[in-house]
């Protein structure tokens, strides 16, 4: 049900949100795909600057640190200005800092252009892309999520040719001038990120809206704390002034999701989780190429695994939107958390090539499955509206564990000589983490419903919105839990019904 | 320059064979021009350059008659070593009756020959520059068997892209064996001229840091700095040659794409928006 009158973000779930998921596509392809991409320069860069390969590994690095360490920034700026502006702007950055690093003397210098200032460009480019897909899709969103985020998968086979062409071609100094003009595509992916409100273009009643939001967030979270009592406050007319610091530093990053269960569970899980993600990716090729495959067949692995990947995203979103999966989709996640894991700890056993390929199916599939997922959860967890803040949170926070996953793992290898137990470690980890959310999610879902049924007891709404919510009631009823995301839709719903009826 | 490349073993004789292969192989002292591509996966080397002992080493050819009359191979030595070639017919004519067999160093006949079952092998002591040659054996007038070379040095086949204005480090590894010298060469014309870096420092430096590997940094680049440029490593036994080639652009290059690219993100911008525009237009009139 889609109501037009008045500025609300009814998500439209279709029309040119497919455009906007393409845009968003692009835009995360480039933030995840790029960081590996421009490996294939650093033999002649760490030659032209006479340095060790660590500090060249830097540079990547820093730019995936400030490509998840700025997720606060990038929120901060989406909560006030809309995705559109923020993207244009990050790939404005990327550009400006590719183009720079091209002229640049100095191993320093590097780490400023490419490493921070592409970086920040970076996340100013995924966080708005992954946030506008939730204000775009409800019904269809898991395979939206599974769309766009394939972006990764598929432009690093992109990237990889296409930088080995540059640099055979201009050298590396002339292969960054280039990909920085290509990096400006990020501005047309951002371009193609239309504002929601649709008809009333302006800025001003946007961020009047997501004020509006913010209140009924606050209230919502008042309602998870059991306090009836402020009900009434979703009635408050929209030019009130929020009072309290407090709510003004929560209008630009919600800090209030801190107190919000499903938030914590996730981001303790998936804290948990990253420690033990990247790791076997990086170590894969010098794995093979340790139990003696030769250098290209090595190389194929990797690409079986994000070939493998391209597909299983897509197909990860179709089945996360089926009926069956939607409502216990955090089971779903979890479920591929704990066969990454699976597979990490089975690939030990893996002998020879053929074991390695299957190892690589298995790995690539368990990886498209949880990246397709990796957002989409969340969104289900914190509802659309506060989506922006939680990536921003969630971001910052992953970005330590990250950074710590594959140095720890190159550690355990250096000290036993053995890749064993490196992947170990990793399928270990991320079992646990699969695990953790299994139970802990197990637990949200009854808590949310318990409190449901609270709250449906003591709203006292006039019969008209009561028949009107018993309507959407059926159609909820159709998941067998409700989780919050679907909490705004029904509220602005309820609300507009009463302002229609002049309360 | 194509070299067998061994991997290390740990044995000090190891036995090496190898079908019917046929790359050419020829026994210089100065390979210049570079030859066919060579499979070395079933090549192992012990590098135990041990001047009291030195390296002893077996190569044996299997003839089979598949690729045509000779199987020529290549041999790469980088110090004294004792070797062992040996000539080993396949299988499938074992029950065939050998007239004869005989080994050759270039035209002249080698005597003292081992035979075994099906095998006839000779045992060589190289230790220096004029033993290197071309060994052949030949069986019925029909098998050819060449040895040696050189250690390969390794250039690059892609040409290294650099400035004008800018600098340019060209890199060149000695595998398995470390040279005793190495000497840059550049070309002017048809001629080969050896650059000496302290004649010219601030232009050209050579870094020998690592013995196996040797640096050129060329600074200050112009475009007469393009061209072909060699390094050449010393051995105990002879000289070795690797090419690179610099490629000297300037800024023009990279900036045309450049500006192509640019070009056409503004436009699609510039279309999203203006298509944005006219659905809105049209969206207030309906």
């Amino acid at each position: 049900p889609h109501i037009d009158a008045g500025p609300v973000a009814s998500p439209p779930d279709g029309g040119w949100g497919w455009v906007v998921v393409f845009g968003a596509f692009i835009s995360i392809g480039f933030a995840y795909a790029f960081p590996k991409g421009i490996a294939i320069f650093y033999k002649e860069i760490q030659d032209f600057f006479d340095t060790s390969y660590s500090e060249i590994a830097w540079v990547s690095s820093i730019m995936l640190a400030t490509t998840y360490g700025a997720g606060p920034i990038s929120s901060i700026l989406v909560n006030r200005y809309g995705s559109r502006p923020v993207v244009i702007l990050g790939g404005l950055l990327c550009g400006i800092g590719m183009v720079s690093a091209a002229f640049c003397t100095s191993i320093l210098q590097l780490y400023i252009c490419v490493g921070f200032i592409t970086g920040l460009g970076l996340a100013l480019n995924l966080q708005p892309s992954v946030i506008i897909i939730g204000r775009y899709f409800l019904k269809r969103r898991p395979i939206a999520n599974g769309l766009a985020m394939a972006g990764s998968p598929v432009m690093l086979c992109t990237l990889a040719p296409l930088n080995q062409f540059l640099f055979d071609n201009y050298g590396w100094r002339g292969s960054f001038l280039i990909l920085g003009a290509i990096l400006l595509h990020c501005c047309v992916a951002g371009a193609l990120f239309r504002p929601i409100s649709a008809g009333k273009a302006s800025v001003k009643t946007q961020s009047i809206e997501e004020g509006k939001e913010v209140l009924k967030d606050v209230s919502k979270d008042a309602i998870e704390m059991d306090s009836p009592t402020n009900i009434p406050k979703e009635t408050k007319t929209e030019e009130e002034e929020e009072k309290g610091c407090c709510e003004k530093v929560n209008k630009y990053l919600d800090f209030s999701l801190f107190k919000h269960r499903g938030f914590l569970i996730y981001l303790i899980g998936n804290v948990l989780m990253f420690l033990g993600f990247f790791a076997p990716i990086v170590f894969l090729a010098p794995y093979a190429k340790h139990i003696g495959i030769d250098e290209y067949s090595a190389a194929f692995l990797l690409s079986i695994l994000a070939i493998v990947d391209m597909i299983a995203r897509p197909i990860t979103g179709i089945i996360a939107n089926s009926k069956w999966v939607r409502p216990r989709i955090q089971y779903f996640f979890s479920f591929s958390i704990a066969f990454n894991g699976a597979c990490h700890l089975l690939c030990p056993l893996a002998s020879g090539y053929t074991g390695l390929v299957i190892y690589s199916v298995f790995f690539g599939l368990a990886f498209g499955m949880v990246c397709a997922m990796l957002f989409e959860t969340l969104m289900d967890l914190v509802g659309g509206t506060r989506f922006t803040s939680a990536v921003g949170l969630v971001t910052i926070a992953e970005c330590c564990t990250i950074l710590l996953g594959p140095p720890i793992g190159g550690m355990l290898i250096d000290t036993f000589g053995d890749y064993k137990y490196m992947f170990i470690k990793c399928g270990a980890v991320m079992v646990l983490a699969g695990t953790f959310l299994f139970i802990m999610n197990y637990y949200n879902y009854h808590m949310v419903a318990k409190e449901e049924k609270k709250r449906t007891a003591k709203e006292e709404d006039p019969k008209p919105v009561r028949t009107e919510n018993k309507g959407r009631n059926n159609w909820n009823k159709e998941h067998v839990q409700d989780g919050p995301e679907l909490e705004p839709l029904r509220e602005e719903q309820e609300r507009l019904k009463k302002e229609a009826n002049g309360t | 320059l194509n070299l067998l490349e061994p991997i290390t073993t740990t044995e000090t004789v190891s036995r090496r064979t190898w079908g019917s292969i046929s790359d050419h192989l020829r026994l210089e002292h100065d390979v210049s021009t570079p030859g066919p591509e060579l499979t070395t996966s079933d090549f192992s080397e012990v590098i135990n350059l041990n001047k009291s002992q030195p390296l002893y080493v077996e190569y044996e050819a299997i003839l089979s008659g598949e690729t045509g009359n000779s199987i020529e191979k290549n041999i790469a030595l980088g110090s004294a070593v004792k070797i062992e070639l040996s000539c080993r017919l396949a299988d499938k004519y074992s029950s065939m009756k050998i007239l004869r067999v005989t080994w050759k160093k270039g035209n002249e006949t080698i005597k003292h020959i081992n035979k075994t079952e099906n095998s006839w092998s000779i045992q060589l002591t190289i230790s220096e520059n004029r033993k290197l040659g071309s060994y052949t054996c030949t069986v019925e007038g029909e098998k050819e068997f060449s040895v040696v070379f050189l250690p390969q040095i390794e250039g690059r086949e892609k040409p290294v892209i650099s400035y004008e204005g800018d600098s340019a480090i060209l890199i060149c590894k000695s595998h398995s064996y470390t040279p005793i010298a190495w000497t840059w060469y550049m070309t002017n014309g048809s001629e080969q001229i050896a650059i000496n870096d302290s004649l010219m420092l601030d232009k050209y430096v050579i870094d020998k840091a690592d013995p196996n590997v040797t640096h050129l940094k060329i600074l200050k680049l112009t475009k007469e700095d393009d061209g072909a440029y060699w390094c050449e490593a010393a051995f105990e036994l002879g000289r070795s040659k690797g090419k690179l080639k610099l490629s000297i652009l300037t800024l023009m290059v990279p900036l045309k794409p450049f500006l192509a690219i640019v070009a056409e993100v503004v436009i699609l911008i510039t279309i999203i928006f203006v298509f944005e525009l006219y659905s809105k237009k049209k969206e207030k009139r309906a």
